[in-house]
C-alpha cells in the first residue's frame, strides 16, 4: 500500500518528537513556522531550534522591510532546511533571482483556485497548495489536471481571514480590557463560533472546528497531505498521520468542500 | 501622468464620474468581476462607456478580479477577446491565469494586478512585472516607504487607493463571508462579514472589526512626489452623488497640486464634504502609521445617514432649471450647487414650481420635477445639495 505523505506544520515544542516515536509507519516531512514571519501560529521556530530535515514556513505577508529580512535569512538557511511553504509572491521572486535549490511550494492562502492559475505557478515553483475554498470534486478535477503532484491541505483548522491590524489589542485598548491574544468569537445572531489569534504582525481568525479533507489523501498527483496541527492536541495528530480511515465520524467538519459557493444574485445579459 | 480613476456601477455613474473630473473608470462586466451585486455593464454597455470615454480622452479598465474556480474558466478567452475587441484600455486581474490567458493568445489588454493580490513589496511587483502586469493596485496596507520603495525598484506604473471603503482584512485574504453565509467573497458576492458584531465570552463589550474608511487627501501631493500614478476611488456600489462629491473634491486638491496652489483651508473643506457624504469617518490608514486603536470602529456598522443630496440638473436655461428632486426640500432651504467645471455657489431657495410651472412650497416626492428659478445656466448633471460647510469658514 502506498504511504500517505504528510507534510506536519508543527506549532509547539513536542509535537516532532511524539510524531518520530509514534508514527514509523507513515512518511513525514516536518514544516516548521518561521519566527517574525508567520501569524495566525501560538508557536514559531528560530532556525537554530531546528534539528531535523525541514521545510520552512513563512505565511505573512512582507513589507519592504519583511522582505528585506527575508533576504536576510535565505542566506543563513542551514543545509537541513529542504524546502519553503510561502505565500508572498515577493518570496517566490528572490527564489528565482537567486536560483535558489529549495524545494519551492506556494501556498497563496484563498487563491490557486483552479488548474490553470496552479499550472501557471508550477512554472515556477515545485508543487503548489491546493486552495480549501473550493468543493471536492473541483480539487479532483486540479489533481488530474496539473503538471506535477500537489499539496493538498487535508487536515486542520482554516485561516478564513487574515488582517494587519493587531484587531485584538485594539479591542483591549478601546475598552481596557484583558482579553487574551488567542480567543473565541461567537456572532451574535447565529452563534457560530471562530478563533482569533494575534501577534505583532497582524490577526487570524480560524475555523472553529478542524476542516477534515482526509478523504483526498489517496488520490494520485498528490506531494504532499499537509496537516496543521494549530488548536490541535499531539494525540490527535498522531491518530490522524496513523489512521487509515478518513475519521469523519470524530471529525465531521466539511468547511466549503460539500457545497459550491454562490456569488452571482442577478441574470447575466449578454 | 497623474490619473484620477473613479469607480462606476452602471453607466450613468461612469458617465457623472467623467463629467466630475475623473480621468479614468474602472467598471465590471457580468462575470469574472468582484462586486457581482453592483448593476455592472452588459457588453453593449462595456462598449458605449468606452466610446464616451475615449471621445473625452479618458479610459476604462474593466475588472476581471474573481478568483476563479475550474468552471470560470469557461469563456474567459472569448470574453477577455470581446473586451479588447470592444477597445478597453486594461483588464483588473487578480488570477495569474488572466494574465496568462492574455499573453498566451497575444489578446491586445494591458493587464493591471488588482489589489486583491495584496502587494506590498518591491519583488512581489517585479513577478507580476516580468509576467506581463504593466500596472500594480498596491495593497491598502502599503506604507509610504513601502510604496516608495516599489516605485524606485520597479518603475512600474503603481495605483493606491486615494478614498472610500477598507477590508478589515487584506484583500483576497478573507473568506469569512464564505463560511457565515455561503456567499463567495472572492468571486464577487462578500457579505460583509467584518461588519458584523461578535461575543467574547465573559466580556460585556462586543467585538467589532470595521475600519473607518481610507482618507488621502492631506497626503495626495507626497503620494505623486514619491511615483504614484493614479489615484483610486473606491465604491463601485456608491451612488451617482458620492461619486460626483468625491471625484470633484480630488479633481480640485489634484489641480491646485498641479498648480502649485493647494492650501491646507482647501483640503479642510475637501474632506468635510467628503465625510459628510461618505457618512463615515475616514482616516490616511496605515500610508502615515500602523493603524490602532483611533482607526475602527467597535460598534459595528457606524453610519450617520443624511438627506443633503437634494436633486439634479436635468436642464437649464437662462431663467431657471429643471430639477429631478431626490431629497425633500422647501422654501427657504439655503442649498448649494455644485457641477462639472464650475465653482459651487450659494443658492436661497425663493420659489418651487413643480412640471406644470404651478408654485408649490415642499418638493417631497421621490425623483419630482421641479423647475427652481433666478438661477445661472449649468450643465445638465450639476448637483443640489444642503448647504453645511462654508467655504469662508476655513479661510
Amino acid at each position: 500500500m502506498t504511504k500517505n505523505k504528510n507534510l506536519i506544520l508543527v506549532t509547539n515544542d513536542t509535537l516532532v518528537e511524539k510524531i518520530n516515536k509514534e508514527c514509523q509507519e507513515s512518511s513525514n516531512t516536518f514544516l516548521f513556522p518561521i519566527e517574525n514571519f508567520c501569524v495566525g501560529i501560538p508557536k514559531t521556530f528560530k532556525l537554530e531550534e531546528i534539528t531535523e530535515e525541514s521545510l520552512i514556513f513563512i505565511n505573512r505577508l512582507l513589507d519592504k522591510d519583511g522582505i528585506e529580512n527575508f533576504k536576510v535569512l535565505l542566506k543563513n538557511l542551514p543545509k537541513n532546511i529542504k524546502g519553503i511553504v510561502f505565500d508572498d509572491i515577493g518570496i517566490l521572486n528572490i527564489l528565482l533571482e537567486t536560483k535558489s535549490t529549495l524545494t519551492k511550494i506556494l501556498f497563496l492562502n484563498h487563491a490557486n483556485c483552479n488548474y490553470e492559475s496552479i499550472n501557471a505557478f508550477l512554472e515556477y515553483v515545485d508543487s503548489v497548495v491546493i486552495s480549501t475554498d473550493i468543493t471536492t470534486e473541483e480539487t479532483k478535477e486540479i489533481l488530474k489536471r496539473a503538471k506535477k503532484p500537489l499539496v493538498v491541505y487535508a487536515f486542520g483548522h482554516v485561516a478564513i481571514m487574515y488582517s494587519r491590524r493587531t484587531l485584538l489589542s485594539n479591542y483591549n485598548k478601546h475598552f481596557k480590557t484583558n482579553i487574551d491574544n488567542e480567543i473565541t468569537l461567537k456572532e451574535g445572531i447565529s452563534k457560530e463560533e471562530v478563533k482569533a489569534i494575534e501577534n505583532i504582525y497582524g490577526t487570524v481568525i480560524y475555523t472553529n472546528n478542524p476542516f477534515n479533507n482526509l478523504k483526498l489523501r489517496k488520490e494520485d498527483n498528490i506531494l504532499y497531505n499537509l496537516i496543521n496541527s494549530v488548536y490541535l492536541h499531539d494525540e490527535e495528530v498522531i491518530s490522524i498521520i496513523n489512521s487509515e480511515s478518513d475519521m469523519s465520524d470524530t471529525y465531521p467538519y466539511k468547511y466549503l468542500s460539500e457545497e459550491e459557493t454562490i456569488y452571482r444574485i442577478k441574470e447575466e445579459k449578454i | 501622468m497623474i490619473e484620477l480613476l473613479a469607480p462606476a456601477g452602471n453607466l450613468e455613474r461612469l458617465k457623472i464620474a467623467f463629467l466630475y473630473g475623473a480621468d479614468a473608470c474602472y467598471i465590471g462586466g457580468y462575470r469574472f468581476s468582484l462586486r457581482a451585486n453592483a448593476i455592472n455593464f452588459s457588453n453593449s454597455e462595456l462598449k458605449e462607456a468606452c466610446e464616451f470615454a475615449h471621445n473625452l480622452g479618458k479610459r476604462v479598465y474593466v475588472t476581471v478580479n474573481i478568483v476563479l474556480h475550474n468552471k470560470d474558466l469557461e469563456g474567459l478567452k472569448e470574453y477577455l477577446e470581446e473586451l479588447a475587441s470592444i477597445g478597453v484600455d486594461a483588464v483588473i486581474v487578480s488570477d495569474i491565469a488572466v494574465i496568462k490567458m492574455i499573453k498566451d493568445n497575444n489578446i491586445p489588454l494591458e493587464a493591471h494586478i488588482s489589489t486583491q493580490a495584496s502587494t506590498l513589496n518591491a519583488e512581489a511587483a517585479m513577478f507580476y512585472k516580468k509576467v506581463g502586469a504593466t500596472r500594480v493596485v498596491l495593497a491598502r496596507e502599503a506604507s509610504r516607504e513601502d510604496i516608495k520603495d516599489i516605485k524606485d525598484k520597479t518603475g512600474l506604473d503603481l495605483e493606491c487607493f486615494a478614498q472610500g471603503a477598507m477590508c478589515t482584512s487584506f484583500s483576497g485574504k478573507c473568506v469569512l463571508s464564505n463560511v457565515f453565509t455561503n456567499r463567495d467573497a472572492n468571486r464577487g458576492g462578500c457579505a460583509q462579514i467584518c461588519r458584523w458584531t461578535f461575543d467574547i465570552a465573559d466580556e460585556k463589550e462586543p467585538f467589532s472589526m470595521t475600519p473607518k474608511d481610507l482618507n488621502m487627501a492631506r497626503y495626495i501631493e507626497d503620494m505623486i512626489d514619491i511615483g504614484v500614478n493614479s489615484f483610486k476611488i473606491e465604491g463601485r456600489m456608491r451612488s451617482v452623488y458620492y461619486i460626483a462629491t468625491i471625484i470633484s473634491e480630488y479633481r480640485k486638491i489634484i489641480d491646485k497640486i498641479k498648480m502649485h496652489n493647494l492650501k491646507p483651508s482647501d483640503i479642510l473643506y475637501s474632506n468635510d464634504i467628503m465625510n459628510r457624504c461618505a457618512n463615515r469617518e475616514s482616516t490616511p490608514q496605515f500610508y502615515d502609521k500602523f493603524p490602532g486603536e483611533e482607526e475602527q470602529y467597535y460598534l459595528g456598522r457606524e453610519e450617520v445617514s443624511n438627506q443633503d443630496f437634494l436633486g439634479i440638473v436635468l436642464d437649464s436655461n437662462e431663467n431657471e432649471i429643471l430639477l429631478e428632486q431626490r431629497n425633500y426640500f422647501k422654501i427657504g432651504d439655503v442649498v448649494e450647487f455644485f457641477g462639472p467645471n464650475m465653482e459651487p455657489f450659494t443658492y436661497t431657495i425663493t420659489k418651487i414650481y413643480n412640471e406644470n410651472h404651478e408654485n408649490i412650497d415642499i418638493a417631497r416626492h421621490p425623483r419630482m420635477l421641479t423647475y427652481l428659478s433666478d438661477l445661472p445656466k449649468m450643465s445638465k448633471g450639476t448637483m443640489m445639495r444642503l448647504k453645511v460647510f462654508d467655504k469662508n469658514d476655513y479661510l
